[in-house]
């Protein structure tokens, strides 16, 4: 056992550091520091500043005109971007679609959608989820009939998150009503400004818009949008899902949270309080060796699973207990509300500068165990995988 | 950065592990904790055969050099399958404090103990020490043929089976380690049970006569050495309370898909499968609190007593939570004595209990 990294991952490293103190474009750095919330532009000019290093392609191989970058690599990349308090890389393009893409995607395609991810020329969005089609994903409605060349979509598809911002979306749809649900499901890529979608904002409970309900009526699509074989699409989502190993338990960027409220507790003079923080370090601690094992049993071979499903649930609770004790910090400032869309003439608020965002990030961060397979399902999955009940 | 276990870890596992398979059955355990002895003195000699006893020292004792990564290893699998052999307190306390000081005697105390022909406890802790285990009021006083000791030492683990005792004591204001024979004049003990089944003692010391050569080592040497030593010993049971917890959930899957109720197996219901996820996520992250322990043992003194306080902290809490649960699961059986399932309760209690419980390392670790 080693706890270093080798002299060439640290080289790696600070090369990371340098794009990070040099590249980062100052205006995004300086809204995160801030807690500002980012534009679109910003975002564009964000992704493009790391597709300008020719990172974007990240957890790409290199034939695709992705980095090739090893387990270790990948993981030290994301590490050091969420220490720098970086967004989280977009994933709908880089890390969801385009992985589908080059593995099932035909020649044209490739050259088609790739380059545009990698140089984030185009915004994707992912379209799964549908009302009534949550965590049982296969029983999704969404309707695809062949009329000649082209595909006449019809159904709606919620919880789209930025599709505000989107050039495209991937969705799920049904050709096909069979017995078993899987089998009827095709993965199809859908131009936004086509013709019959519709966008429209869901509100959530912090008062923030990001994510959307997206309707379908009558949308022509053509038929060379699909990916791979009709009725394939299932295997292709259980394949995209699978390809994201990292990132889920968030390590970094909650270790970062941790120190400035470490900062804040220390004001405090709450003995309570403190014990609570000392406990999340600890906890934190644990979901980054659990995520350093995954690691190093990666980097040797093997292929881990459900391992992953203790990341997204340890790391989603650590999250959200975060917010939790930032709003204890906060007191009773705690209850001023920051949201876009309250009463009052948002003038500077009273107390302290973090306790002003402490509960819409809280209410913000409630969606962690619910979205990617909520932490209900990740239970499932480790009691089916692991426990073999 | 590698976090995957040698072939010769590896290896060291797969031994302990068909040891512990093969010749420990929980009946066998039974028998053992009856006995005059509390322990299987001939397991003891096989321990020894195997080299177990020796893995921990230093080549110019005798032993193999092996680290908290080796020991860890050996105690995870004995907390398996609840090994009650005074490991801990020959081997880990008494031993390490022996093959770590440039005390005279060490090479031919430890060749005694590693050849299982002899036991030696530590007594350190004291009423009143609170969990400060360098703080004493046992005396050592200066006397014509050398010193003479007097005090009271409370909770030595396997105490009334021991040969010697390593003893704390104030010399002049400093903190002091010696060694003494049980069958000393002036020694008397008390021996009483403990709950995971084992026994410890309460030993009264009386102008106990002691010479310059039972001197181990005095001042900041033995604060050092004890530090060290107790924060090995508590990652030894921490690895071991990670053996305990994989065998509860282990045991609480198989025993759920075994009982049927309802017409089916209880393993059917979410409700505990979640339970029983809840149960193996605990013990995955202590295991991962484990590996940041044993790899940042070579680190600064403050790095390696945090991770271990953190370690600690969690296991004392997660072990309490796995095991209830894994008696709640089992349903009247689980509080059935003859059944397995809460003897590791106990185990994971007195775990919890020994070298300063979860309560006590959250507030060192938020102090450190």
């Amino acid at each position: 056992m080693e706890i270093n990294f080798t002299d060439a991952d640290i080289k790696f490293r600070d090369e990371v550091r340098a794009y990070l103190k040099n590249d980062y474009p100052a205006h995004v750095r300086d809204k995160q520091n801030n807690g500002i919330e980012l534009t679109k532009q910003d975002m564009i000019d964000y992704h493009k500043s790391i597709s300008a290093k020719g990172w974007m392609g990240y957890n790409w191989p290199e034939e695709y005109g992705g980095t090739g970058w090893s387990s270790t690599q990948i993981y030290i990349f994301q590490t050091e971007f969420g220490l720098a308090g970086c967004p989280p890389l977009l994933a709908f393009g880089v890390s969801m679609v385009g992985p589908v893409i080059y593995t099932f995607g035909n020649d044209e395609q490739k050259a088609k959608y790739l380059p545009d991810i990698l140089n984030f020329d185009t915004w994707w969005c992912q379209g799964y989820s549908e009302p009534g089609s949550g965590s049982d994903l296969a029983s999704l409605k969404t309707k695809a009939v062949k009329d000649g060349d082209d595909y006449i979509i019809n159904g709606s598809k919620t919880w789209t998150t930025l599709a505000q911002n989107a050039d495209w979306i991937f969705c799920l749809v049904r050709t096909e009503t069979t017995q078993i649900k899987q089998e009827g499901i095709s993965f199809i890529l859908i131009d936004m400004k086509t013709p019959g979608i519709e966008v429209k904002p869901i509100i959530t409970i912090d008062g923030e818009h990001e994510v959307n309900s997206v309707f379908f009526t009558d949308v022509r699509v053509p038929a060379e949008n699909l990916i791979g074989e009709e009725g394939k699409g299932w295997t292709y989502a259980k394949f995209l899902l699978a390809h994201e190993r990292f990132g889920i338990a968030g390590v970094a960027n909650s270790k970062r949270s941790l120190n400035t409220l470490k900062g804040i507790v220390k004001e405090l003079d709450n003995d309570e309080l403190a014990r609570k923080v000392a406990n999340l370090e600890i906890n934190l601690s644990s979901l980054e060796f659990t995520e350093l094992r995954l690691l190093s049993a990666l980097e040797n071979g093997a292929h881990p699973g459900a391992e992953s499903s203790i990341l997204k649930i340890r790391g989603t609770e650590i999250q959200q207990e975060l917010t939790e004790l930032f709003v204890e910090a906060a007191g009773e400032y705690a209850l001023i509300y920051p949201g876009p869309h309250g009463h009052g003439d948002n003038a500077k608020p009273a107390g302290p500068e973090f306790a002003a965002q402490s509960v819409s990030k809280y209410l913000n961060m409630r969606k962690t165990s619910i979205y990617g397979g909520s932490n209900e399902i990740q239970k499932n999955i480790i009691s089916k995988h692991v426990l073999g009940v | 950065m590698n976090l995957n276990y040698s072939d010769e870890q590896q290896m060291l596992r797969d031994q302990v592990q068909k040891f512990c398979e093969s010749d420990y059955s929980f009946n066998k355990r039974e028998e053992i904790l009856k006995s005059e002895l509390g322990y299987d003195a001939d397991l003891w000699k096989l321990f020894s055969e195997l080299g177990w006893l020796s893995l921990p020292f230093s080549e110019k004792n005798g032993g193999f050099g092996y680290g908290p990564v080796e020991l860890s290893v050996l105690f995870e699998e004995f907390g398996k399958v609840l090994i009650v052999e005074p490991y801990l307190s020959t081997i880990v306390l008494s031993g390490t404090i022996l093959d770590k000081s440039n005390y005279a005697n060490s090479a031919s105390l430890l060749e005694e103990i590693t050849s299982g022909s002899s036991q030696i406890s530590l007594a350190y802790l004291e009423d009143g020490s609170k969990n400060d285990h360098t703080s004493t009021n046992s005396n050592l006083s200066k006397s014509d043929i050398g010193y003479v000791l007097n005090g009271t030492k409370g909770l030595v683990l396997n105490g009334g089976n021991a040969d010697r005792f390593i003893v704390s004591a104030k010399k002049d204001a400093e903190l002091t380690l010696l060694i003494v024979d049980a069958d000393t004049k002036g020694i008397s003990v008390n021996t009483y049970p403990t709950i995971d089944g084992q026994s410890c003692a309460e030993i009264t010391f009386e102008n106990v006569d002691i010479a310059e050569s039972n001197i181990i080592a005095s001042g900041l040497e033995a604060v050092e050495l004890l530090d060290n030593t107790i924060s090995l010993a508590t990652l030894c049971i921490s690895a071991e309370s990670i053996g305990c917890m994989t065998a509860c959930y282990l045991k609480t899957v198989e025993y759920t898909k075994g009982r049927e109720q309802f017409g089916q197996p209880i393993s059917n219901f979410q409700v505990l499968q979640h339970k029983m996820v809840d149960m193996f996520i605990e013990s995955e992250v202590c295991k991962s609190l484990l590996f940041k322990a044993m790899l940042e043992c070579e680190s600064d003194a403050e790095t390696k007593f945090k991770s271990v306080s953190a370690l600690k902290a969690q296991i004392g809490k997660s072990g309490k939570a796995v095991a209830q649960d894994a008696v709640q699961l089992h349903g009247g059986m689980g509080v059935s004595d003859e059944m397995s399932i809460g003897h590791y309760l106990k185990k994971l209690i007195a775990i919890d209990a020994l070298f300063g419980n979860s309560n006590y390392h959250l507030t060192k670790y938020s102090q450190l």
